[in-house]
């Protein structure tokens, strides 16, 4: 696979953060105090012959740390969706929790995605996991709603825009 | 290496009496020496009396070896050194039945409990030692049958037409640098032919054994599953404790035709010191399905990633992957999952045990190609890690080209949770014993899908490594 030509950027978290990231980039959160509480989230869409990369990592660098990292994204047409995003925890960090959420929903069939979601633990005492799921809107959700008179197109515009909202 | 019908009061795990299996070397029919060169693979090809076509395909895979690069992820694999490796060493000159073989080689064998194990419940047995197999049988329901088990040289001996028709073909000879090695000095391994509609009901069985110091063992196995037929195959690794590394590269190309199923069980136990570097790949056909069954607990370094090509429409592919890495062990297991048709699915659990400092990671692939609509996929990682020198990682990449598919993957990683030991401690259970119960807990469901009699020595085999864990 070839090399991302993104220029990493490195946030410093050193407090609770709610972090909204809103363009496809490298983002390196480097958590580095005790006791904090960090929320990620991302919603990418990506139209046409768009190709969109995220590439996040979540470096726990203090002990009893706290990340969830919620990473959605949308492809039509014949765009890719490259989403990367690693959890690594430092030697010494313990008591850290870190989940990691992918979750990529294809509406045709020629847009590709490309998941890679890893970990790296140096240290034991740690609740860590990710998921990562690529699927399409199931169809009984559909049914569902051009069942009720809403057109195909509109039910699609609407699951995808209830997909893509920040979760409470 | 894989012991089932010892008595289990007795059983010692190979690696604990690791020295009393080491025998000389001294009576050995024939050594190359140290190092790889065409003229090395020449000789190897000769003392084999094998077609030209065969000999060619090692020279070209030579040729590849040296061209290709180490890979530049993975384990460290620094501490092999090509050049003092032995490439081919024959223990004795006979194709000999039991009685025959030296009597080094079968005592190390009876230790192991080879030829009980077979009366028992196998239905084929080979046993391999160093670079050739010693000793081969097969019961004689499947002969009648027409289920061929063969050491992969006889293979090639007799049935020329089967291997030059499937060697190579799932596994290219430049698909990594160390296949390119294998296919160039390939020595033994098994040859297993399974006709139109057979079923065999008992495994089939090889070990494999490095006895000798500095050496390489390149086994080559092909396993050729025909139409609705069904095999399981296993094998067990062991080798004694020597002070210098040596290298266990093995290739194995699975067959699976279209409604025939295939297990390929491993049990992989080598000493701490020799590096494991292993492709494994299966072809499944419509309706096919292969089952890889991945138990890795010795070795310094392993690197194997059993996978499937995912041919045909409705093929089914399983791995269920166990590694286990104490102190100066890198586990770098996976899988790879290739979907190429529609209506195929592949499920991979993996569970991972990291102690005393070592490392273990999962490294898998799921490819879902255009044409594959209809696709499921199901990767789940699960790691125990259990003290804090230990590592554990996870690096699943997964590509999807398709929309109608179905991919998921998870992964988590935890430890011996405090209120479960607390729990089984409270009930008179000292923290050793609760420990190795919450670890045999951990891979139980893995543990299930082998035969009874490796169940419970992988049971045992994971107490044994459980052993003074405690911190």
């Amino acid at each position: 696979m070839k090399k991302s030509s993104l220029i990493p950027q490195t946030i410093i978290i050193d407090k609770d953060t709610n972090h909204i990231i809103k363009k496809p980039g490298h983002y390196i959160f480097e958590i580095i105090k005790p006791n904090i509480k960090v929320d990620i989230f991302s919603a990418l869409q990506a139209k046409g012959d768009e190709e969109k990369e995220l590439n996040v990592v979540i470096h726990h660098k203090a002990p009893k740390t706290t990340a969830q990292t919620t990473l959605k994204a949308v492809g039509f047409d014949q765009s890719t969706l490259i989403m990367k995003a690693k959890i690594l925890i430092d030697p010494g960090c313990q008591e850290t929790e870190s989940f990691l959420t992918e979750r990529v929903l294809l509406l045709s069939k020629d847009a590709h995605a490309i998941a890679i979601p890893d970990l790296e633990i140096l240290t034991d005492d740690v609740k860590c996991s990710h998921a990562a799921s690529v699927t399409q809107i199931p169809e009984e959700q559909i049914f569902y709603m051009t069942s009720r008179g809403i057109s195909k197109k509109t039910a699609e515009n609407m699951i995808v825009e209830g997909f893509l909202k920040m979760e409470e | 290496m894989t012991n089932p019908a010892v008595d289990p009061q007795n059983f010692r795990p190979s690696n604990q009496s690791s020295t009393e299996f080491s025998y000389s070397t001294a009576g050995y029919k024939h050594i190359t020496k140290p190092g790889l060169t065409e003229g090395t693979i020449r000789e190897i090809s000769s003392l084999k009396n094998e077609p030209k076509w065969m000999l060619d395909i090692r020279l070209t895979a030579f040729r590849q070896y040296q061209l290709l690069n180490t890979p530049s992820w993975g384990a460290d694999l620094s501490g092999i050194d090509f050049d003092n490796l032995r490439y081919f060493l024959r223990a004795s000159d006979e194709k000999p039945s039991w009685d025959d073989v030296p009597p080094e080689v079968k005592e190390t064998f009876d230790r192991l409990g080879i030829p009980e194990a077979e009366r028992d419940v196998l239905a084929g047995v080979k046993a391999q030692y160093d670079s050739e197999v010693v000793y081969g049988s097969l019961k004689e329901v499947w002969e009648k049958d027409g289920v061929i088990f063969l050491s992969m040289d006889e293979g090639l001996e007799k049935h020329p037409d089967l291997v030059k028709e499937y060697f190579g073909k799932v596994i290219a000879s430049n698909d990594n640098k160390y296949a390119a090695l294998n296919t160039a000095v390939w020595s033994g391994g098994s040859f297993v032919y399974i006709p139109k509609g057979v079923e065999v009901k008992m495994p089939l069985q090889t070990y494999f054994r490095i006895n000798a110091e500095l050496s390489g063992q390149f086994e080559r196995s092909l396993i050729i599953v025909e139409e609705g037929a069904k095999v399981h195959y296993v094998e067990g690794c062991t080798a004694p404790n020597f002070s210098s590394t040596s290298l266990h590269s093995a290739v194995v190309e699975v067959f699976v035709k279209p409604g025939a199923t295939c297990q390929y069980t491993t049990i992989q136990n080598w000493y701490k010191n020799i590096y494991n570097l292993v492709t494994k790949r299966a072809y499944v056909e419509t309706e096919g399905k292969m089952i890889w069954t991945d138990f890795n607990m010795g070795s310094k370094v392993t690197m194997k990633y059993p996978g499937y090509i995912l041919a045909g429409k409705g093929a089914v592919g399983e791995t269920l992957s166990m590694a286990l890495a104490g102190e100066g062990q890198h586990q770098d297991t996976g899988s790879k999952a290739v979907h190429l048709a529609p209506y195929t699915s592949s499920n991979i659990v993996s569970k991972s045990i990291s102690k005393s400092g070592g490392r273990s990671s999962y490294r898998g692939l799921v490819k879902i190609a255009p044409e594959a609509h209809h696709c499921k996929s199901s990767v789940i990682c699960d790691a125990l890690i259990l003290d804090p020198e230990s590592r554990t990682d996870t690096y699943p990449t997964n590509i999807i080209e398709n929309n109608q598919v179905e991919m998921q993957h998870e992964a988590t990683v935890s430890k011996v949770g405090d209120d479960q030991l607390f729990y089984l401690m409270s009930r008179g259970i000292n923290e050793e014993k609760a420990k190795k119960m919450i670890v045999n807990g951990f891979i139980a469901d893995l543990v299930k899908k082998l035969p009874m009699e490796y169940a419970i020595e992988m049971n045992r085999l994971i107490d044994h490594e459980m052993e003074g864990s405690v911190g």
